[in-house]
């Protein structure tokens, strides 16, 4: 199994925007989570890894295939769920994506039919396997995409955003298949959802402004910040002096009230309380630029 | 809150590249519009005529109707296409409000871009290559006038049909299609047009006003043309009134129906949607996937693969749209309207055959299959982006050439489905119509071979222009512009190459006699040229089309060199080898070994020969008095080998020491050598124009005759870009204009004369002047020896019988070859033809009643197997025309008649001596009803046969009006024979479409209507149609006898051989002469008649105003009529002036026959003095119509208003 390698990845959109700025990693076989705010560049990481997109430059490579120049290779052994995709209204499901396989290059019929339905299966669409996609709801639209993203075995999956429409329930199977297809395959996961990276990811990667701020694993990376998170429930009106003086990597209400969470070196007294630290603090805190990128 | 929306809607469209796009190219295609809609039409009228520019107006809004399907077919359409449609909705506007601002916004809008048809036909007056006397004043209200009375309405209709439509429908192919229902109802009313019955209704009914104005100014002259405006009333008023009320009718049902709610029948399915998520989701056995093992392998197997499942999904997906079913109905439906007029030749059908029915099918179905090419190729290269699947798809491990491809064969798939949908209608039209000889290896040839590959190269470039422009929209207008400047514009400048018309010609016409003949050749190779041309195109298409995100043109075409990949690159390579070689291939054929010439390069060939060689026009000549040849014909090679003798005499009176040569300027024929009695030495130096002067080592001296002996051969080789029709497998027609003529030839000049003007040379005249010295003494042959001996030995193939006039004096077959020895026993015109074809015959004889030359005349008619239709008709023509002609004006002169088919290449029939080669495509397939039909192949017969008398008899000379005398005599010796056979009422129907031929011929003259006494050459109206009219009233006049016996003289003094005057002048007879024959049999009174028929040009306008009876008793009712005669002459500066009347003119009453229909029960002249006449009439019968000249007799302008319904008293 081969990793799939960015170095040194740039894009500057026509209009300014610097979607990626000097952008590496390195990603082995296993689930990689991609996190960051929107807007971060998540999309235009993923987009380019899919062979949708140009980069000004740098280069990734998937073991020894070029992917920005040796598309069609990448393609074979691509499995891409966009963020944002719509189907053919009149055609049913079972036709669609029978129709992907077919040019996924599974040739044999009989194969297509096998993969087809047990796809279907998996995503619960088979009893309505002859239903026109015009008519399906968000979490079945959803569900499709990700069956056709697991059609003819990849070897990379790119999943943007994949439990956006999904409930709960429904999320927490998805992550299941996809933590089992990540046993054998390189696994990009795009979220904003902190959570979902700590529980499915072995290897992670915080982005904001096109800049990767961390990477690695996220259990390591909390490890990092263990006993340099604080709490404490304080008053509205003090909000502002608070994020004067400290670092605020986090606020919540707590029953009308609001809890900060900082980050500190030293203990900083006051009423702070040293909590047990989160990856969502990782990610705040790197996100508010608290602490420095990652070397 | 209307007003804002207004606003908004207009701002939004401002925004829009789009609406920049629709005006500029309305304004360029206003600006050329003129000239490429009227072309060289125009003739004396001012390309900034009123009705030029009202005209132009109707034609630009119907082709721009698709701009007003895009502007206002996606006014409400496209909130839904965006899914704004929940925000707009919930903002608190009324329905009112949205609806009417978005298309009131939309359509200022549309009216904002249409005003670059104004300001673009404006401009057009000041396009550098407008010339002053082009034009008249400039006036403002000449284009806002029809802009505003034509142009706005039907913008309205449209927009507010498109509006509705969009609104209601919500998808934007429902619009499109809605552009094929527009273009059915006008091609419907197109052929309805034909029929004059219908004129008046779809006048009416024309969408665009464009037969409105047709009718309307049907009749106007060039003068009337040039000066009257268009005139909001009357038939376009209503017609206009008509559509604006349908598009109110559209609006107001438009707002009844379209719902105000978030989307219409989805919310049903909302609930629905709602109720399965709860109980679905993942599976939730959350055991491992069981994953197949398998193996996906990429080759090119799987290549093939993708593409045959690309292209039967898609395929799959077009024959779900209903659009498509739609267009595969209409183009079916098309069959059934068209052959309203199918092979239409004097109101008469032919018969359903086969090659008829798929012409008629391809002509009309062509606008549909660029339709569907145009819009579902652009829909097909969007669909993933328009779905938004594009991302996933983009995704897919297949090339773009396999997306594409894939694509574009699923199209073309549907294509072959639709084709074989018409030729299953056109199948059933033909059982319809009893017909049951389907020739289905001719559909297939025409449909799938004409038509398939012209499909495909359309799809290959309307997908890459898909794939290039980043824009669907745009994409179809840069298919429109191509295919303007690819195919309209160079085949309007007159540049016809195959190598640069995009797509090559059309497949040839077919010919029952002749297949596709050799023109197939050069078809195949220049479909191979455009197809390997089209392979290029779609190999970049590919290239350049937008995967991902990236729609950056700098960026895709940067990523070009990645997406090339080395298979397609040596595919691209192949078929750029394929298209190199074909292409040097066709021009090697066309232009090195054929001539080819660009039109200027001929124009100033032809400049040149008069320049240099004009000077010799005049040099005295001898004249051919004997032609005797033997030609070798090989209609397999198209090759002839012609060889033999003139006898030349010298009728000059001083002697000639140089003969000039002019050969056929062509460089298929090569004059092997010429050679004279007693030796010449021959002049090269005009060697490029076939122009050889032999300067004689013994001259002629007056009286004198000398033998020239040539050899000519003609062939052909290879194939050109127009190739010879004359010589070909089967059905060979050619005449002795191939052979050598003497001296200049004036029919090389530059016939047009605004290219003369360019070229600075005089005009030339159509015909030279009635007392003009040397053309009096010239008749058909220009000088070249009118009276000749005839002998003639053709040879052809053994399965061919070759024909030529005169008497067969000997056949006989030597190897695989037939020979036939022809000879005239008395001289016959120097005008003789050659024909050759496999042919049936079908013989009788005519025998005398009257004093004749010969005992019998044997009938002969040479056709194709197959052709019998109408045999006895033709036949029975010959035998009465003969009956007719010789009782009346002189014995036939020769022993044997013979008309011999010949191919549908050209469509006329002439008459040699004693030979009439006829058109396939003229009477022979003509399905006559005698109970409604004039019986034309009786008819054309008779015409041809009379020109054995007027024209072979009397050969007239080469001044003004001579094709009265030729043509004008034949029509009406055709008449009479018809009314003798089939009576009066058949002549009657036969002339009213004369009458109206001649109206419409003279409001398109170019040059000068002239009087029939001084008709020239091209003025087909006035000889053949108003000829017919006039000499028709003549007969009526003075009656049938005295008008025979005067053509009876006039013969007798002008026959060319031994015309008792003839034989004392070396003058040939004009219509002068006629005439002295006519007045000397017309009474005093009527004097005034023949000067009026035919010395002047006179229209009438006769009206029944009012009319009633009484009842008198049981037998007697008495009729008052108001009736007014006007009548004009026009005057020398074509200004027509209305004179004074002192005529007898026709005055009927109709009344109801037994069998119910309509019954003349009284016809007088009356005579009419200044206007208006008020009758009593007495008749014993009760009246129900009445009028004057009811039979159209006269010239009429109106023909409508002259018979009116009698009231009762």
């Amino acid at each position: 199994m081969s990793n799939l390698t960015i170095t040194n990845l740039s894009k500057t959109y026509s209009n300014g925007v610097k979607a990626l700025q000097n952008v590496s990693l390195d990603i082995p076989v296993g689930m990689f989570g991609l996190l960051g705010p929107n807007g971060a560049g998540k999309s235009t990481l993923m987009r380019t890894i899919a062979t949708l997109q140009e980069a000004d430059q740098g280069t990734i490579t998937l073991g020894s295939v070029n992917v920005l120049h040796q598309k069609e290779e990448i393609r074979k052994v691509l499995g891409y769920l966009p963020q944002e995709f719509g189907l053919y209204p009149k055609t049913s499901a079972e036709v669609l994506l029978n129709h992907l396989a077919a040019l996924k290059g599974i040739v044999s019929k009989s194969t297509r039919k096998e993969v087809v339905e047990a796809l279907l299966h998996k995503t619960n669409l088979f009893e309505h396997r002859k239903k026109k996609l015009g008519g399906f709801s968000g979490g079945m639209k959803q569900r499709f995409g990700i069956a056709q993203a697991l059609l003819s075995n990849p070897k990379l999956i790119i999943v943007d955003e994949p439990t956006a429409g999904l409930d709960p329930a429904e999320r927490n199977r998805f992550y299941n298949l996809l933590s089992e297809l990540g046993e054998n395959t390189v696994v990009i996961l795009s979220t904003h959802i902190v959570e979902d990276v700590k529980e499915l990811c072995t290897n992670m990667a915080i982005i904001n402004s096109g800049k990767v701020l961390l990477k690695g694993n996220p259990l390591k990376t909390i490890e990092e910040i263990e006993g340099k998170v604080f709490s404490k429930t304080i008053q509205k009106e003090e909000l502002e002096s608070y994020k004067e003086e400290y670092v605020v990597i986090a606020e919540r209400l707590f029953q009308g009230k609001p809890i900060i969470n900082i980050y500190s070196e030293d203990e900083p007294g006051n009423g702070f309380e040293l909590i047990k630290a989160d990856l969502s603090d990782v990610y705040f805190s790197r996100i508010f630029g608290h602490l420095k990128t990652a070397g | 809150m209307l007003l804002e929306i207004i606003k908004f809607e207009i701002q939004y469209r401002a925004k829009r590249a789009e609406t920049y796009i629709y005006f500029t190219v309305l304004f360029l295609y206003s600006i050329i519009a003129v000239d490429f809609l009227f072309g060289h039409e125009l003739g004396s009228v001012k390309a900034n005529a009123p009705f030029v520019i009202a005209q132009s107006m109707t034609i630009i809004s119907a082709f721009f109707m698709i701009v007003t399907s895009m502007i206002m077919g996606t006014a409400v359409l496209r909130d839904f296409d965006h899914n704004m449609e929940s925000l707009i909705f919930i903002n608190p506007i009324k329905k009112r409000d949205y609806l009417a601002g978005r298309f009131i916004g939309s359509f200022i809008v549309l009216l904002l871009i249409f005003s670059a048809m104004l300001l673009g036909l404006m401009l057009s007056c000041f396009v550098p290559w407008r010339e002053l006397e082009e034009l008249q004043v400039f006036n403002f209200w000449h284009y806002l006038q029809p802009f505003l009375s034509i142009v706005v309405p039907t913008l309205f209709f449209g927009g507010a049909i498109f509006f509705v439509t969009g609104a209601l429908s919500r998808k934007l192919m429902v619009v499109y299609t809605q552009g094929i229902f527009f273009l059915m109802l006008y091609l419907v009313i197109l052929q309805l047009s034909q029929n004059y019955d219908y004129r008046f209704l779809t006048a009416l009914l024309d969408p665009f006003s464009f037969q409105t104005i047709g009718e309307v100014i049907q009749f106007w002259t060039p003068d009337d043309r040039n000066s009257f405006m268009i005139s909001f009333e009357g038939v376009l008023l209503y017609n206009r009134l008509i559509w604006i009320l349908i598009g109110f009718v559209a609006l107001v049902i438009g707002y009844v129906k379209i719902s105000f709610n978030v989307v219409q029948d989805k919310a049903s399915k909302k609930l629905y949607q709602l109720k399965v998520s709860k109980e679905n989701g993942l599976a939730k056995n959350t055991t491992k996937l069981s994953i197949l093992v398998f193996s996906v392998e990429f080759n090119t197997r799987t290549s093939f693969f993708q593409i045959h499942r690309q292209a039967l999904f898609h395929l799959k997906s077009l024959l779900k749209e209903g659009s498509f079913w739609a267009i595969v109905l209409c183009a079916m439906g098309t069959i059934f309207i068209n052959t309203i007029s199918l092979g239409t030749s004097f109101g008469v059908d032919s018969y359903p055959v086969t090659y008829l029915i798929v012409s008629e099918l391809v002509e009309l179905s062509v606008l549909f299959f660029l339709l569907i090419i145009i819009f579902y190729s652009g829909e097909l290269v969007w669909k993933e982006r328009d779905a938004r699947l594009n991302q996933i798809h983009d995704s897919l491990p297949i090339s773009d050439f396999v997306n594409l491809g894939g694509k574009f064969i699923g199209l073309c798939l549907g294509y072959l489905l639709l084709i074989s949908f018409m030729i299953l209608a056109a199948v059933l039209f033909q059982v319809s119509k009893g017909y049951y000889d389907f020739d289905f290896s001719l559909y297939f040839m025409e449909f799938f071979i004409g038509i398939f590959p012209v499909l495909v190269l359309l799809t290959g470039v309307t997908f890459f222009f898909q794939s290039l422009v980043n824009n669907k929209f745009v994409g179809h207008l840069a298919v429109g512009v191509f295919l303007f400047v690819g195919i309209t514009v160079p085949v309007g400048l007159g540049y016809h190459h195959p190598l640069y018309i995009f797509g090559g010609s059309f497949l040839p016409a077919y010919s029952e006699m002749n297949g596709y003949g050799h023109f197939l050749e050069s078809f195949f190779w220049v479909k191979i040229y455009w197809i390997a041309f089209t392979v290029l195109v779609f190999i970049l298409a590919t290239a350049m089309l937008v995967r991902g995100t990236e729609t950056r043109f700098v960026t895709r075409l940067k990523q070009m060199k990645y997406k090339l990949s080395r298979p397609l690159i040596n595919l691209a390579l192949g078929v750029g080898c394929i298209f190199i070689l074909s292409g040097s291939y066709i021009y090697y054929n066309t232009n090195v070994l054929n001539d080819f010439a660009f039109p200027s390069t001929q124009k100033a060939y032809r400049v040149d020969y008069e320049k240099t060689l004009k000077g010799f026009e005049k040099l005295p000549q001898p004249e051919i008095v004997d032609v005797n040849l033997t030609v070798d014909l090989f209609p397999d090679e198209r090759r002839y080998a012609a060889k033999g003798y003139f006898i030349l005499v010298n009728k000059t009176n001083s002697s000639i020491n140089e003969v000039h040569i002019q050969k056929l300027p062509t460089s298929k024929v090569n004059l092997k050598y010429i050679s004279f009695e007693g030796g010449a030495t021959k002049d090269n130096n005009h060697e490029d124009f076939g122009y050889f002067i032999n300067y004689l080592d013994q001259p002629i001296q007056p009286g004198d005759s000398i033998k020239m002996e040539f050899q000519q051969v003609f062939s052909e080789v290879g194939f050109e870009e127009s190739s010879n029709k004359s010589i070909v497998t089967n059905g060979t027609f050619f005449d002795n204009s191939h052979f050598p003529s003497i001296g200049y030839n004036g029919d090389i000049e530059l016939e047009d004369n605004s290219d003369r003007e360019k070229y600075g040379l005089e005009p030339k005249a159509r015909r030279a002047k009635i007392d003009d010295p040397i053309s009096l003494r010239h008749g058909r042959a220009d000088g070249d020896g009118e009276e000749i001996g005839f002998e003639m030995i053709l040879g052809t193939v053994a399965t061919q019988t070759a024909l030529a006039p005169g008497s067969l004096v000997k056949e006989w077959k030597e190897g695989e070859r037939s020979y036939f020895h022809y000879r005239m026993d008395q001289p016959i015109a120097n005008f003789y033809s050659i024909v050759s074809a496999e042919y049936k015959t079908l013989e009788d004889k005519w025998i005398p009643e009257t004093s004749s030359l010969f005992d019998h005349v044997d009938l002969e008619i040479y056709y194709q197997k197959g052709h019998e239709y109408n045999l006895d008709r033709m036949m029975n023509g010959m035998k009465k025309s003969f009956d007719y002609f010789s009782k009346n004006f002189g014995p036939y002169q020769y022993q044997q008649m013979r008309i011999m088919e010949y191919p549908r290449y050209r469509d006329f029939a002439q008459s040699f001596p004693n030979s009439v080669p006829f058109s396939e495509s003229l009477g022979f397939i003509l399905d006559i009803d005698d109970e409604k039909d004039v019986d034309m192949a009786f008819y054309i017969t008779a015409h041809e046969l009379a020109h054995q008398w007027w024209g072979l008899q009397v050969n007239p000379a080469d001044v003004q009006g001579k094709s009265m005398i030729s043509e004008s005599l034949a029509q009406y010796s055709a008449l009479m024979v018809l009314k003798k056979e089939y009576g009066e009422e058949k002549v009657q129907q036969f002339l009213r479409t004369q009458i109206r031929s001649y109206l419409r011929g003279r409001s398109r003259e170019e040059i000068q209507e002239m009087p029939l006494s001084l008709v020239e050459s091209g003025q087909e109206y006035i000889y053949y149609a108003k000829g017919a009219v006039n000499l028709y009233a003549l007969q009526d006049y003075i009656s049938e006898d005295s008008v025979n016996l005067a053509l009876k003289k006039f013969i007798r003094d002008w026959d060319s051989t031994n015309g008792l005057l003839k034989k004392n002048t070396d003058r040939y007879s004009t219509t002068t002469d006629l005439f002295g024959y006519l007045r000397e049999v017309t009474p005093d009174s009527l004097q005034n008649v023949i000067s009026d028929l035919f010395e002047t040009i006179t229209i009438h306008e006769n009206k029944a105003k009012t009319g009633s009876y009484e009842i008198i008793s049981e037998e007697n009712y008495r009729v008052n009529l108001t009736l007014e005669a006007t009548k004009y002459q026009v005057d020398s500066l074509g200004v027509e002036l209305a004179v004074g009347t002192n005529d007898w003119i026709d005055v009927g009453v109709f009344a109801e026959g037994e069998d119910g229909s309509e019954e003349l029960i009284y016809l007088k002249k009356h005579h009419f003095v200044d206007g208006v006449l008020e009758l009593e009439i007495t008749v014993g019968q009760e009246p129900v119509r009445a009028g004057i000249d009811p039979l159209h007799k006269l010239i009429d302008r109106k023909l409508d208003d002259n018979i009116i319904e009698l009231s009762k008293e």
